[in-house]
């Protein structure tokens, strides 16, 4: 691979993944929109594109010469308030992108879905092929995000070399419209009012980022990986980083059904404005949906397992800092990146026994069993204080 | 410049005025100051951080810092 086009460049996965590329050696062009936060991407020197997802010359025309098209902007509907016109939106934004790139005769796109395509009903850990068969309609989030993956099939039925990654709630460094790491803002500010339990998958964005990456080289055509991260319970989550900060617990913990109307109301309020809230809906539906993910397929054919979710944790806080979102801590008496014990890419002939490893099972306390020994390593520096300024 | 503004935020550009304040009078969030900031990176082809951000509060403020980075 050497040159490679970033649909997305400018948001939150995307920057990882230019990173990630650019890393590798590989030239990066980038689209981006007249809206576009370009900012950030600019300082990593792309070869800029202006084009529109439905405007269908410019994308071709950005996509030739590319050996791969990394499609990390397809729609993510920001309120859950109108479900047809997400999922028309949806479809129209994947049928644009593959169109473009059959024309522009691109020999590989890597697509960006979401673990909310799976199917909530098997038993155990979901992985690739729990594709829930109908689109699960009681959440516009994940009927938007099944309807766009049908539109990748018929791109491949056409042709077109789709490879789709799958990943759970992305938190990490450069989340500029703060969508998962809003949840994140909130309990650092003290402002979460309100929460529901249940599995939720950490993924580290970067990790996230590698594994597209891995993908575009390594994949066979049509594949699929879940790159869920690390799986624990919302309350686990809440708890820890609690007690590792030094934060209030949030108060009010909804039942799924009170969370959903909730939600909701909420952004039925703040829509107007254009407003994000703390708890979207799109998140509870995820939550409460509530799978653990089997990511062992990524970490067996891609090499790529997810690292500590302490790191991924202080290194979105620290972005989050930068930014002025949250107060900036005090400095700290304790290592803000614990050293994992398992690099993020795994070497070729370690990769079958660190994906059995890799399974991340949730034990009593909703812990994956991969990171256990490393999060009692951290409990010592839990119980220290990491000050709010 | 009073145009870009009024062009972010979807207003008439006659209701821009330089004293205003960006985020208080013209309701501009943080995500709409990452756009202005964007869009004035590119227009001056200049890389800028977001600390430069801080600095800008008001309509006029935009208009200088523009101008001092041009006459860098």
């Amino acid at each position: 691979m050497k040159r490679a086009l970033v649909i997305g460049a400018t948001g939150f996965l995307g920057l990882n993944v230019v990173d990630a590329l650019q890393a590798r050696g590989v030239a990066v062009r980038a689209t981006w929109r007249k809206k576009s936060i370009t900012v950030f991407a600019q300082k990593r020197r792309p070869e800029w594109r202006l084009a529109e997802l439905d405007d269908l010359a410019a994308m071709e025309d950005a996509m030739r010469g590319c050996d791969v098209v990394f499609f990390a902007a397809g729609h993510y509907p920001r309120y859950s308030l109108d479900a047809r016109a997400a999922i028309e939106r949806g479809r129209a934004d994947v049928r644009a992108v593959c169109t473009a790139a059959m024309r522009a005769e691109v020999p590989r796109v890597i697509y960006t879905s979401s673990i909310g395509t799976l199917d909530g009903s098997v038993e155990g850990p979901v992985n690739e092929d729990d594709r829930t068969p109908e689109p699960p309609l009681e959440s516009v989030y994940r009927a938007t995000k099944w309807a766009m993956e049908e539109e990748v099939d018929v791109a491949l039925a056409r042709g077109l070399d789709v490879v789709t990654i799958l990943p759970g709630a992305c938190l990490g460094p450069w989340d500029v419209r703060l969508g998962t790491t809003g949840v994140l803002v909130a309990l650092l500010n003290h402002a979460l009012p309100w929460w529901v339990d249940g599995v939720v998958n950490v993924a580290d964005v970067r990790d996230v980022a590698n594994a597209h990456v891995a993908a575009a080289e390594m994949a066979p055509r049509g594949a699929r990986y879940c790159f869920g991260g690390h799986a624990t319970t919302m309350r686990v989550l809440f708890e820890q980083m609690c007690a590792r900060w030094a934060l209030p617990f949030p108060a009010e913990e909804l039942d799924a059904s009170s969370a959903r109307e909730r939600a909701d109301a909420e952004e039925r309020e703040a829509a107007p404005r254009r407003g994000r809230v703390p708890m979207p809906r799109e998140l509870v539906d995820l939550v409460t949906w509530g799978r653990r993910v089997d990511s062992s397929r990524a970490a067996l054919e891609l090499g790529v397992v997810a690292r500590d979710h302490w790191t991924t944790l202080e290194d979105a806080r620290r972005w989050l800092e930068r930014m002025g979102h949250v107060p900036k801590t005090l400095p700290n008496t304790m290592p803000t990146t614990v050293p994992s014990t398992m690099p993020t890419t795994v070497p070729k002939t370690m990769r079958a026994s660190r994906a059995e490893g890799a399974s991340d099972e949730v034990d009593e306390r909703g812990r994956s069993s991969a990171t256990c020994a490393r999060d009692d390593r951290g409990a010592v520096g839990d119980r220290r204080r990491v000050g709010a300024g | 410049m009073r145009e870009t503004i009024a062009e972010l935020l979807e207003i008439d550009v006659a209701s821009v005025r330089g004293e205003q304040l960006l985020r208080e009078d013209l309701g501009m969030d943080s995500l709409t100051s990452l756009e202005l900031l964007s869009t004035l990176s590119r227009e001056m082809k200049v890389d800028l951080e977001m600390e430069d951000a801080m600095e800008i509060v008001t309509v006029d403020d935009t208009v200088r810092f523009v101008e001092r980075h041009l006459a860098c």
